[in-house]
């Protein structure tokens, strides 16, 4: 693992930012397909009035999470939008907001002196219909990650704290104002899997939030918080059981069948929240940073127009507004594209900046990329071969095993989009 | 916002490493020239019989070099549709010409008494004609023509400077020199070296003196130390190997600078095949002075100066780790054999130019598998 490459973190200001509620927005847009997995169908219609927390798209499949309102009010439009998560469009339910902030109930919480008797079936449930999906970019839905086969074993539970992406530091801020939640969010996870081993995987940089972690974690069982010198890449689920439990995942397995699961920290606020205080997932944290005087994080509806957050932080220089991470990230095509439950930040980069940037150019066969790819994969070989539109060979250089880390569009000298065309093969 | 819909949208990653190909290309200009300057200092005092400084013509040729390589960039780049401007590689390429070229005059020319008209291009003015040719042949086939194709196959300075040469060196330095006085004056080291053994009948000399009266400043009065000659200063062959520490200091600043872009495991993995395989050569062939051998083989111009700047240049080397270290020990092997059993002392060039041919092959040699597979 000596080649990874360091990423400079940029989170000097915004990890000392506390997470400020922002205002519930006039307009909701929610995106009826947040998720990885089977695909949403509308259960409103225009016209309807919604209260907060009720679902209002959802599927029989199993892989899959509904979307609920972040707001009560009136669903005044649904139509084809722009959507922030798959660069596609997607339908989209425009809700305004009528003020009264009336609840649905409809998901019952337990107390934590009930969790060691409720039953695993109904705490699955509870985090189904709460509609939480990995926040930490993927969007699988939860639920089903964590509906283990019963003859499979699980020996760790790996809280990923890691938070590898420069400029994102909602995790660090939730880690540093959330710890007892997360605390608790943690046991439900453990119980679901059979009681693991857990161990918290942060990094040492973090240091205010690895304090707070050692304190929280301290008294539980079989608990361990290892904060350790991770690089950006290993953030990765499979990079981080390699770094942490030393074994590489084989190509094809998934996570469980190695007896490991690892859960981004966010992830577990939000089930938290739902399994105590009954709250489906409707705001996330998201950290608002880039080329900006005040970076800060923030607790945002999800649906809240991103152009909203920007105009109410007096941010009118945007050259390049890019969702999800500087490194993974998407970059919006449109400010009036509503936060995702997978919006873990929101960067903004100004003109003068993007004007700076080198353009693309030839391959100068350095091999750079190759040196660095941390799944030791030839990305200008498989580059070469995308372009000449050769997926089959493509696919004989492994290009589907691609993370899509962006390392190697990161360190390329001649800047040539490595990855976005990797990622292409990938499918 | 006004400027809601009018937002760049690139793809992920959102932000890059500082280092860009330019600022390669530009830590790569200055370490050449930082080298090019010592030899330009050191042959300053030197005049050759047609009356120029050596180290004038250095200079001369540097800037004849590197203005024509930019100059056909430039131009190359305004009327071909999809060539890009690149001025400060064309730079490096000019220098590169000049530093690969053989300049100089040996001292044994004129320890006949008599100096000898020297009818090979080692001198100045025709030395400035063979540069400028050079410098266009390899621009504009090897570099500009070769990349517009899909990528360079071969070292352009290099392939430039064997096309150009290898005429002249049957109508010139064969005819007009060599045949004339009756020796080829290149010795062979396909025997064992010594003090005193003059090996192959061809040599004037023993190997030893031999080098002495090639590389030795011609001016001098006692004659250095086939170690000082070796690692400081020689006063023949190419511009850039004329000292060997120079051009070892700003290679390893250039490494130190650009670490992890610049391809140091070819330079390592030849300068330690060379030696194993000198030291292998030297027993096999019994020889009483295996350092000649070993100095000649590491630090004469060629090798030397091509170890680190050329054959690193990026386009025509493997971009695998693994691959670097097969290129670098395959040149290492050519280069030894060449020069042993063919008696070309520039044997290296060659063989560079044969490793440069493998690339394709050699990137496709892995032993790395993907994660988890």
């Amino acid at each position: 693992m000596a080649n990874l490459v360091h990423i400079p973190e940029q989170k000097e200001i915004a990890r000392k930012s506390p997470i400020e509620i922002f205002p519930d927005p006039k307009v909701a847009v929610v995106l009826i397909n947040q998720q990885s997995g089977a695909s949403n169908q509308l259960l409103v219609k225009v016209g309807d009035i919604v209260a907060i927390g009720q679902k209002i798209a959802d599927t029989k499949e199993r892989i899959s999470a509904p979307v609920h309102s972040p707001i009560s009010g009136k669903v005044i439009k649904i139509e084809n939008a722009y959507n922030s998560c798959f660069e596609a469009p997607t339908d989209a339910i425009y809700i305004e907001n009528d003020g009264k902030k009336t609840k649905d109930k409809s998901i019952i919480p337990i107390t934590e002196a009930q969790l060691a008797t409720t039953k695993n079936e109904d705490l699955l449930k509870i985090i189904r219909e709460a509609g939480i999906v990995g926040m930490g970019g993927a969007g699988f839905p939860t639920s089903a990650k964590l509906a283990v086969p019963a003859d499979k074993k699980i020996k760790y539970l790996l809280v990923n704290c890691a938070e590898g992406e420069p400029y994102d530091t909602a995790d660090e801020r939730i880690m540093i104002e959330r710890t007892t939640n997360i605390v608790r969010g943690t046991r439900v996870v453990r119980k679901l899997l059979g009681n693991p081993k857990v161990i918290v995987v942060t990094k040492d940089s973090k240091v205010e939030a690895v304090q707070k972690l050692r304190e929280a974690y301290s008294k539980e069982p079989d608990t361990e918080v290892r904060a350790t010198h991770l690089t950006y890449q290993q953030g990765d689920a499979a990079m981080m059981q390699k770094a942490i439990l030393g074994y590489e995942t084989p190509a094809g397995k998934r996570s469980y069948e190695m007896g490991t699961i690892v859960q981004n920290v966010a992830t577990i606020n939000a089930i938290a929240n739902a399994v105590f205080e009954g709250e489906p997932l409707i705001s996330r944290v998201t950290t608002l940073n880039g080329d900006i005087a005040k970076p800060k994080n923030l607790l945002v509806k999800i649906g809240t127009p991103v152009s909203d957050i920007l105009t109410a932080n007096n941010i009118s220089d945007c050259g390049s507004v890019v969702v999800g991470g500087v490194m993974m990230g998407v970059a919006l095509q449109t400010s009036d594209a509503p936060v995702t439950k997978r919006t873990s930040s929101i960067l903004c980069f100004s003109k003068a900046t993007l004007k700076k940037a080198p353009k693309p150019t030839a391959c100068i066969h350095c091999g750079r990329c190759v040196d660095a790819c941390p799944v030791r994969l030839q990305p200008v070989a498989i580059y070469n071969a995308v372009i000449k539109g050769d997926f089959e060979k493509a696919e004989k250089m492994w290009a589907k095993d691609c993370i899509v880390c962006g390392t190697c569009s990161y360190v390329c000298p001649a800047r040539v989009p490595l990855a976005a065309n990797i990622k292409m093969a990938r499918g | 916002m006004s400027n809601k819909n009018d937002l760049v949208v690139n793809p992920a990653p959102h932000i890059h490493s500082p280092m860009t190909k330019n600022r390669m290309m530009q830590y790569t200009f200055f370490a050449i020239l930082a080298t090019i300057v010592v030899s330009t200092i050191l042959w300053s005092s030197v005049t050759t019989p047609s009356g120029w400084n050596l180290g004038t013509t250095v200079a001369i040729c540097a800037f004849i070099s590197v203005g024509i390589a930019v100059a056909l960039d430039f131009l190359i780049g305004k009327v071909a549709v999809d060539s890009e401007v690149n001025t400060w590689s064309a730079a490096v390429f000019g220098l590169i010409v000049t530093a690969c070229y053989s300049l100089g005059y040996p001292g044994m020319a004129v320890m006949d008494g008599t100096p000898i008209e020297m009818g090979i291009p080692v001198e100045a003015p025709l030395a400035f004609f063979y540069v400028a040719l050079i410098s266009v042949i390899g621009l504009v086939v090897f570099k500009k023509v070769m990349s517009l194709a899909g990528r360079k196959l071969v070292n352009p300075a290099a392939a430039a400077k064997f096309l150009v040469l290898l005429p002249a060196t049957f109508t010139t330095l064969v005819t007009s020199w060599h045949l004339p006085t009756g020796m080829l004056m290149v010795p062979s080291l396909a025997d064992g070296i010594g003090a005193t053994t003059i090996v192959g009948g061809n040599g004037g000399a023993a190997f030893g003196s031999y080098l002495q009266g090639c590389y030795a400043i011609p001016t001098a009065t006692t004659i250095d130390s086939i170690e000082s000659i070796m690692l400081l200063a020689k006063y023949h062959g190419w511009v850039g190997g004329a000292s060997s520490i120079a051009v070892i200091i700003a290679g390893i600043a250039l490494f130190a600078l650009g670490r992890k872009y610049f391809k140091w495991k070819i330079t390592v993995s030849y300068l330690i095949a060379i030696s194993v395989l000198s030291v292998i050569f030297s027993l096999a062939f019994g020889d009483v002075d295996l350092v000649t051998r070993l100095l000649f083989e590491l630090f004469m111009g060629s090798s030397i100066f091509m170890a680190f700047f050329m054959a690193t240049d990026p386009a025509t080397t493997p971009y695998g780790g693994f691959g670097q270290i097969i290129f670098g020990i395959g040149l290492a092997v050519l280069t030894i054999i060449i020069q042993t059993f063919m008696g070309f002392f520039g044997g290296s060039l060659l063989a560079l130019l044969i490793m440069n041919l493998a690339v394709p092959f050699i990137d496709r040699i892995r032993i790395n598998k993907p994660f988890g597979r």
